[in-house]
């Protein structure tokens, strides 16, 4: 099990305190140290798990901004997206053409990796099925309600879009 | 009043999304197909809703406590949601279910069995 690191409880506590704030929206003392002591039993026993590589990436403010542009790109990809399998879904549901494409990936680190997976499954029309790794390089399995293009290369670039460039940007 | 037109549309463009997404589930030939119809619903669907609700708590209740948990919800459903859709889509080609329509292209049978 790995070992529990301060940085990483500051981070997490950080986090659980802000959720706290919002959730119940009051700013008394008695509130604040409630959520303070609960914050700090959840970020003891959780940031391990929750944080592995650099604690306090969010507070480079050219990553912030990248996070923030990347929002406005997913919304972008999200409705496009939404409104393809949406007009299929109304056109009777026979215009589909399904199959499992393998992408190649070029992202370091867990966290990225796992940002544009979830990216690309939160998009409608496609869904990521496994995360490979061989000689070196990643590959997702993805399932995709249209092939559009069998070529793995031209489908990674029609699949993940302007994505990859997002999440690279924020991650490294 | 325009406030109230810009809150019914949100509303009314995400319930659209979610009887699209509904109507794929129950008409799509396969298990992953009706999946990919499914995150119609929990993606535009929740979140023209979540956006109209969050802008009625804000601007007619004048509450924004409320607001900003509808925001949460939001927030909380984008980033839990692929992770369940990720692992039944897995599970489900894991235990041999598979389309009846021969697939497209099918690169992970070949690395997987």
């Amino acid at each position: 099990m790995p070992k529990t690191k301060f940085p990483a409880v500051i981070s997490t506590f950080l986090l659980c305190f802000c959720f706290w704030l919002l959730l119940t929206w009051s700013f008394e003392a008695q509130e604040l140290a409630a959520g303070a002591v609960v914050s700090l039993a959840a970020a003891l026993l959780s940031a391990r798990f929750f944080i592995h590589e650099k604690p306090f990436w969010l507070f480079n403010p050219a990553k912030f901004g990248a996070l923030f542009v990347y929002v406005f790109v997913f919304l972008g990809e999200l409705i496009k997206a939404n409104v393809d399998v949406a007009k299929r879904c109304f056109g009777g549901c026979t215009d589909v053409n399904p199959g499992i494409v393998k992408v190649p990936v070029d992202l370091e680190g867990d966290y990225a990796r796992a940002m544009l997976a979830n990216s690309i499954t939160l998009t409608p029309g496609t869904i990521t099925l496994d995360i490979a790794e061989q000689d070196g390089k990643s590959y997702y399995y993805i399932h995709w309600i249209d092939v559009a293009e069998t070529d793995r290369e031209k489908a990674g670039d029609i699949i993940k879009g302007r994505m990859e460039k997002w999440v690279r940007r924020i991650w490294q | 009043m325009a406030l109230r037109i810009v809150i019914d549309v949100l509303i009314a463009v995400g319930l659209v999304f979610a009887v699209a997404g509904t109507k794929g589930i129950l008409k799509m030939p396969d298990t992953f197909c009706r999946m990919q119809a499914s995150t119609c619903v929990s993606t535009l669907g929740v979140l023209g809703v979540v956006l109209g609700g969050a802008l009625y708590a804000f601007c007619i209740m004048g509450s924004v406590s409320t607001g900003v948990k509808v925001i949460l919800i939001g927030l909380l459903l984008i980033t839990i949601n692929p992770v369940g859709a990720h692992a039944i889509a897995k599970g489900a080609y894991k235990n041999g279910i598979r389309p009846d329509k021969e697939m497209e292209i099918d690169d992970y049978r070949g690395d997987f069995e």
